[in-house]
């Protein structure tokens, strides 16, 4: 559509220019309220400039008070971790999965379709008290394996790669069946690098989804070697005596931030590609 | 030994839709036998069949003298080119040509050497680091090729290879295929609807309809002496005229004006044919046979014309006659034609097949 009216143009640059200030606006105060005193983020009182403990901040959190080691590094490696569990254990069950239903003629095979799409209604918040004690009778509790474990199945992605599935054609998978690829070669040759983007963009969804849980390990973990970046968020809040120290929150929030981000730059050629995706 | 044994051969589908009935076909080695029909008549579905893509509901097939009916494809050695070539659009061209040659497990070496001869056979050295977006489509059909004939099957199966072409290239490649193929001596099964291609590429012809295979032969053959009213209107373009009419005491009875003497035949009510090609034109008072000029297409090197020729009060019948060089007779005005008796096709009216005199 080729509009050509000033006023619409000038009108839509507004709207789109506040949409930015409104999301930006808590980026630019945790990154302003990351380099001020810890009294400058007080009741009623929020810090738009920033300040001269920059380097007093990060420095306390990335590398620890005197007598007392960071726990930053090892809650990010946490993070990491989970993150990068759940989006590769959710990547590969759901090819496995979604290559099984369009590819094989199996018994029950719209049944299994169906219980897979039931899942989409239960979400962990949704099922978290018995997943928990699934978790604790298996001994999981504060581990990775109860960390990623139970986040793992996913109906999304594998309804994504049945649909990037069903697209290829049927000449195609004869042709690998006559130049002798059997069901493991065909899936390794022909299947995964034509699903290439899908599945970088799915990686870039994924990793956001993994890095982001929440409730989940603030639940299965309760020794801080398992602790996870974002939930150390939630417990710098809840310190006893209520003297909350807003710039290394802030600090920290940041660096939460920081992986999705370079995530979603490094992918995100292959993330649009693999969204719009023609190369069939 | 022969090639290629399909004995009895049938295909019912899993809904019940019996596509192929009963098929006895014999290949010798080497031969290019070409299956043609109109759409639905069940040549995908044999080719299929042979290839080990559909599975064989009756019958035995027999690739040099080894049933291979519950064979994997691959196990069967044989190769095939799709109608929308199916190449890998991950791989480039030269992995699309080994991939059937590495999952052989042949050693890295003699892949490169067999690869490298093909493409050097087919024109595609340059090509070879390129992936399939960036061919024509004249080139996807030579890769598709090369991906059959690197392997060196005893069997090659072409599936519509050339429907996706335009109208120059089809002619090119169609020269091409032959060609190679009477270079590498490899026994050929090729479907086709399209009967120019399938007259000038098949050493034997086999016409399908409704899954069963109407005629089998040369196509001169086949040109010369159709079975039936099938193949006689399938075979040849512009396709045979056919009229009905009844011979009665040694007279053939064409149209209202037109009684012709004729040999005896075993059954009086028959379809008559005669091909445009060996119809002539000629004055009125002398013809065989008067028709209606509706049309005429001058093609340069030939002349169609189309008309109608009447074979009772109310009812008329399409006639098309094809002359060399120009003519430009009146529309709408009666010519003449002479019917020569050694050019006529006679079918019995009942069961379409073709009868001779007796
Ligand atoms: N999987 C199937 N299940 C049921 N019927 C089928 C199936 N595949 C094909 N048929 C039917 O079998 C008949 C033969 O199909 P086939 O594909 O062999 O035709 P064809 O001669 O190759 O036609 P075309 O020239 O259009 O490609 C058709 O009537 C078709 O509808
Ligand atoms: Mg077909």
């Amino acid at each position: 559509m080729i509009e050509n009216r000033p006023w619409l143009t000038g009108f839509s640059h507004l709207v789109l220019i506040l949409g930015v200030l409104v999301v930006a606006l808590p980026v630019w105060v945790a990154i302003v309220a990351s380099t001020d005193p810890a009294n400058a983020f007080g009741v009623g009182h929020i810090p738009l400039w920033f300040g001269d403990q920059a380097f007093a901040n990060w420095h306390q959190v990335l590398i620890g008070k005197e007598g007392q080691a960071s726990q930053v590094l090892r809650m990010t490696l946490n993070s990491l971790i989970m993150a990068l569990g759940i989006t590769f254990g959710k990547i590969a069950i759901s090819l496995f999965s979604a290559y099984a239903i369009v590819f094989f003629r199996f018994p029950f095979r719209g049944l299994e379709f169906w219980v897979i799409f039931f899942t989409l209604m239960l979400p962990v918040e949704v099922r978290i008290v018995p997943t928990y004690e699934v978790v604790a009778n298996l001994n999981l509790l504060n581990s990775y394996t109860g960390l990623t474990l139970p986040l793992i199945a996913s109906a999304t992605a594998t309804f994504l790669f049945r649909q990037c599935f069903m697209s290829i054609p049927g000449e195609l998978v004869e042709a690998a069946r006559i130049d002798g690829a059997g069901p493991i070669r065909f899936f390794f040759d022909i299947l995964l690098p034509m699903s290439r983007t899908n599945i970088a963009a799915l990686f870039v969804i994924l990793f956001i989804y993994g890095w982001n849980q929440y409730l989940w390990p603030l639940i299965v973990t309760t020794d801080d070697a398992y602790y996870t970046l974002v939930m150390s968020v939630k417990r710098m809040l809840s310190v006893p005596d209520g003297d909350i120290e807003w710039n290394k929150v802030m600090v920290s929030t940041l660096l939460a931030m920081i992986p999705p981000v370079l995530v979603v730059i490094g992918m995100q050629k292959l993330f649009v590609k693999g969204l719009v995706d023609a190369e069939k | 030994m022969s090639d290629l044994v399909l004995r009895n051969i049938g295909k019912t589908y899993a809904n019940g839709y019996q596509a192929i009935p009963s098929i006895d076909l014999t290949i010798e080695e080497g031969e290019f036998i070409v299956l043609v029909g109109p759409s639905g008549c069940g040549k995908s579905t044999l080719l299929r069949m042979v290839a080990g893509l559909e599975s064989i509901s009756q019958g035995d097939l027999l690739i040099k003298g080894d049933q291979v009916n519950h064979k994997e494809p691959a196990e069967r050695d044989i190769a095939m080119v799709f109608q929308n070539y199916a190449l890998y659009p991950h791989m480039s061209v030269y992995d699309n040509m080994a991939y059937g040659l590495k999952n052989r497990g042949e050693p890295k070496s003699e892949i490169e050497t067999k690869v490298n001869a093909v493409a050097q056979m087919l024109g595609l050295e340059e090509l070879l680091t390129r992936k399939p977006r960036q061919l024509s489509g004249g080139q996807h059909q030579r890769v598709a090729m090369g991906r059959a004939m690197v392997r060196d099957p005893k069997v090659f199966l072409f599936d519509e290879p050339l429907s996706n072409l335009d109208a120059k290239l089809r002619v090119q490649m169609r020269v091409e295929i032959r060609e190679l193929q009477r270079k590498l001596g490899t026994t050929t099964l090729y479907v086709t609807h399209d009967q120019v291609e399938a007259m000038t590429l098949a050493d034997r012809l086999v016409v399908l309809n409704k899954g069963h295979a109407e005629q089998v032969g040369t196509p001169m053959a086949l040109y010369e002496r159709p079975a039936s009213t099938f193949v006689a209107q399938f075979i040849g373009s512009p396709s045979m005229n056919l009229i009905p009419s009844s011979i009665e005491n040694g007279v053939l009875q064409l149209g209202v004006d037109s009684q012709l003497a004729c040999p005896q035949f075993s059954t009086d009510k028959v379809m008559w044919g005669i091909r445009p090609e060996h119809v002539d034109i000629v004055p009125l008072q002398d013809a065989d046979l008067s028709l209606q000029v509706k049309a005429v297409e001058a093609l340069g090197a030939e002349t169609l014309i189309h008309g109608s020729v009447k074979i009772s009060e109310d009812k008329q019948y399409p006639f098309v006659v094809r002359l060399s060089g120009n003519h430009a007779p009146d529309i709408g005005q009666p010519i003449g034609l002479r019917v020569p008796q050694q050019a006529w096709h006679v079918f019995d009216a009942e069961t379409t097949k073709r009868i001779e005199p007796l």
